[in-house]
């Protein structure tokens, strides 16, 4: 298949209904990895509903959801290699399973206990684990672009292969860091990947409320980057668009730019209301006739490779590992009080230890 | 024992730990070919190569997010803003960014950066060239801010910020670049960030400074301690962390202090030297807290007048002392 920047249209391998438009039998994977593609799907959407649940539960203060994100993330995650660094970005906890996190540390996270990564640290937009390569996001949207470029480039100076993904949305190409960050990531040729998931809406602002530009691809040409455009609700189409420029970066060439067009299904958190402000049907039309999940079980059901028994075995497997991960976390323990002050520096300064003793005379310990 | 300005102790400093290990480099606007505009990098493109020594495009923010990026993937980088005035757009990767990471991933990742650029006034820089902007991040809790004076200090904690765990904002007092002569050691060493330094050991009074103003303050000690008065000065050298120890230790000694800083005084880091000295040893002192810094104005101005205006100078630093050693 050959993968163009600056298409009109999405690149896509599937129609919304799940027919292949190209030949599938020569796109370089095959059976096994649709497959194991489909589980991911199933399995990502499983925890993400899993985790909503516990602020419907009054157990979590915030929830992020992914729904209808799933191909984006899974698909643009799978092609990295375990050494490649990713920067997800406040919805991407598709991406970060694939990339290594478990189900019961995202819980922990999303339940602010001591098996969360960040210790109860940071509110659930990503916990993060520095041994798979994974850089926790900042609600500060934009900015993970040049620390992104800066990780390329230091994979560059010590002369390893490794590439960069960083995940930013529709909004964040506004912010100024977008610019330094693309422009840096050129004129330097940093192998990094660009990834936004342009799922349409930056809360309650819409695309074209942010950029003039049909697309979000395009911008990459005025940096001198190849930019992509790809429909984000197809697995197969984002992890062929992503390992391209993955291969590409590795090879030395260079940046990338990847739009991956999408929709989210959810709020833009637990603490939005999107019935203000989108259009009638428009989520159900999305829910309906181009759901990533869908999509890929209705083209494995037209390649003869899945059955609705092997549906609900798959079904039951993910609620188990789902329920297992959750009890996990639920076992976990709190964060300490006291351990508030730590890690702010690699030692206590006098204040903190100040500070400390004044802390530990009010807690008792 | 070599005597080195300012600027050869930040360039030794630079140039040694590049030599000493391959994951030190240094990113900034015209480090290349024109060698830094002090000239603090001259030569070192031809010694270290285009990787090690990268002349960036011109938006601070992506100085130090790249930087960022790069510390916390292992390396150990120098980001270099040309001026302090020009440091505003880098604010959220400094402080949003790099003070954060350790804390936010429970010590798993770290960011262990410099960034290093050129403050203060007495160059006519006026309002984009003579800013300190130490207190502007001393309010930030993750960051460490150096602040040294001396050819010694400066070259010594540059070291120790390059090889600390931690971020490190290291601000050279521009004036001090080729003002200030000192010996340095000529193996290798370091100063350590946190410590203070007994710049005049003194019984009468403390001053507590940093910056150019500890040379103002050790002048202004001398000249009167001809007519009998004995001060203390104290450089801070790091304003985060604060060495509390020694403040205290001097105040409770002298029992009278002054602060002094060319920053201005409202919310400046001598509120907060003020803050510790009441705090602690309120009843040990025998006259009240003073203070003289810079005024409340946006920045000093370029007219001669406004900048001599502005910044505190030996006199007026020296006129203070001896109205709170009469106290």
């Amino acid at each position: 298949m050959d993968i163009k920047p600056f298409t009109a249209e999405p690149i896509r391998v599937l129609a919304y209904d799940g027919t292949p438009v190209e030949n599938v039998d020569r796109l370089g994977i095959g059976k096994d990895d649709w497959l194991k593609m489909y589980r991911w799907l199933v399995f990502a959407r499983a925890v993400d509903d899993r985790g909503y649940i516990l602020v419907r539960q009054g157990r979590a203060g915030f929830y992020a959801q992914i729904a209808g994100q799933e191909a984006s993330q899974v698909g643009s995650a799978l092609p990295l290699h375990k050494e490649d660094w990713m920067y997800p970005d406040h919805r991407s906890q598709g991406s970060m399973l694939v990339k290594g996190l478990s189900a019961a540390e995202w819980f922990g996270h999303v339940l602010g206990k001591m098996l969360d990564p960040t210790q109860g640290r940071l509110m659930p937009h990503g916990p993060g684990r520095n041994d798979l390569h994974i850089v926790p996001p900042s609600s500060t949207v934009g900015n993970k672009i040049t620390e992104a470029v800066g990780t390329a480039m230091a994979q560059r100076i010590k002369k390893r292969k490794e590439v960069t993904i960083t995940y930013l949305g529709d909004g964040a190409t506004s912010e100024g860091d977008f610019h330094v960050g693309m422009n840096f990531a050129a004129v330097y040729q940093a192998p990094v990947i660009i990834f936004v998931q342009n799922n349409q809406y930056a809360i309650s602002m819409r695309t074209e409320q942010q950029t003039h530009t049909k697309t979000i691809a395009e911008k990459a040409k005025a940096y001198g980057m190849d930019g992509y455009l790809v429909d984000g609700n197809d697995i197969l189409a984002v992890y062929l668009v992503t390992k391209h420029c993955a291969d590409k970066a590795r090879a030395g060439g260079g940046p990338s730019l990847i739009e991956a067009y999408t929709y989210r299904y959810g709020p833009h958190s637990s603490a939005d209301d999107d019935t203000r402000y989108r259009p009638k049907g428009e989520l159900e039309m999305w829910r309906t006739q181009r759901d990533p999940v869908t999509r890929m079980r209705k083209f494995l059901e037209t390649k003869g490779l899945w059955s609705e028994d092997q549906e609900q075995k798959l079904q039951a497997d993910v609620k188990a590992q789902v329920a297992k991960a959750m009890e996990e976390a639920e076992k976990s323990p709190a964060p300490e009080p006291i351990t508030v002050l730590d890690y702010a520096y690699e030692q206590l300064t006098p204040h903190l230890e100040w500070e400390r003793r004044e802390l530990a005379a009010e807690l008792g310990v | 024992m070599a005597v080195k300005t300012v600027l050869d102790g930040v360039r030794d400093a630079i140039h040694d730990e590049m030599k000493r290990d391959d994951r030190v480099f240094i990113m900034g606007e015209d480090v290349g070919p024109r060698g830094n505009v002090f000239l603090i990098t001259k030569g070192f493109l031809d010694e270290f190569g285009r990787d090690r020594v990268i002349d960036t495009p011109l938006a601070e923010a992506s100085i130090v997010g790249v930087a960022v990026g790069a510390a916390m993937a292992g390396m150990r980088p120098i980001a270099e803003i040309q001026f302090a005035d020009f440091i505003y757009p880098a604010y959220n990767q400094i402080v949003g960014e790099a003070a954060k990471i350790r804390y936010r991933t429970a010590g798993a990742q770290t960011c262990p950066l410099v960034i290093r650029t050129p403050y203060g006034g007495g160059v006519r820089g006026a309002l984009s060239h003579s800013v300190s902007v130490e207190a502007l991040f001393y309010h930030v809790p993750g960051l460490k801010i150096c602040v040294p004076s001396t050819p010694r200090d400066a070259q010594g904690m540059l070291v120790s910020a390059i090889r600390d765990e931690d971020p490190v904002l290291f601000l050279e007092h521009k004036r001090t670049y080729r003002l200030i002569k000192g010996e340095v050691p000529d193996s290798e060493f370091t100063v350590p960030i946190g410590v203070a330094d007994v710049a005049r050991t003194g019984k009468d009074l403390s001053v507590i400074t940093y910056g150019l103003m500890r040379h103002f303050a050790v002048e202004a000690a001398e000249t009167l301690a001809r007519d009998g008065i004995d001060a203390e000065v104290i450089d801070l050298r790091s304003v985060r962390p604060l060495d509390r120890a020694t403040i205290l230790d001097s105040v409770r000694k002298t029992r009278r202090a002054l602060v002094v800083h060319e920053d201005q005084k409202f919310g400046g880091i001598g509120a907060e030297v003020c803050a510790i000295i009441a705090e602690e040893a309120l009843f040990e002192l025998d006259a009240p807290l003073r203070r003289v810094c810079g005024p409340d104005v946006p920045a000093m101005g370029y007219a001669k007048e406004y900048e001599e205006a502005f910044m505190p100078n030996p006199e007026r630093i020296g006129a203070a002392m001896r109205e709170l050693a009469a106290f």
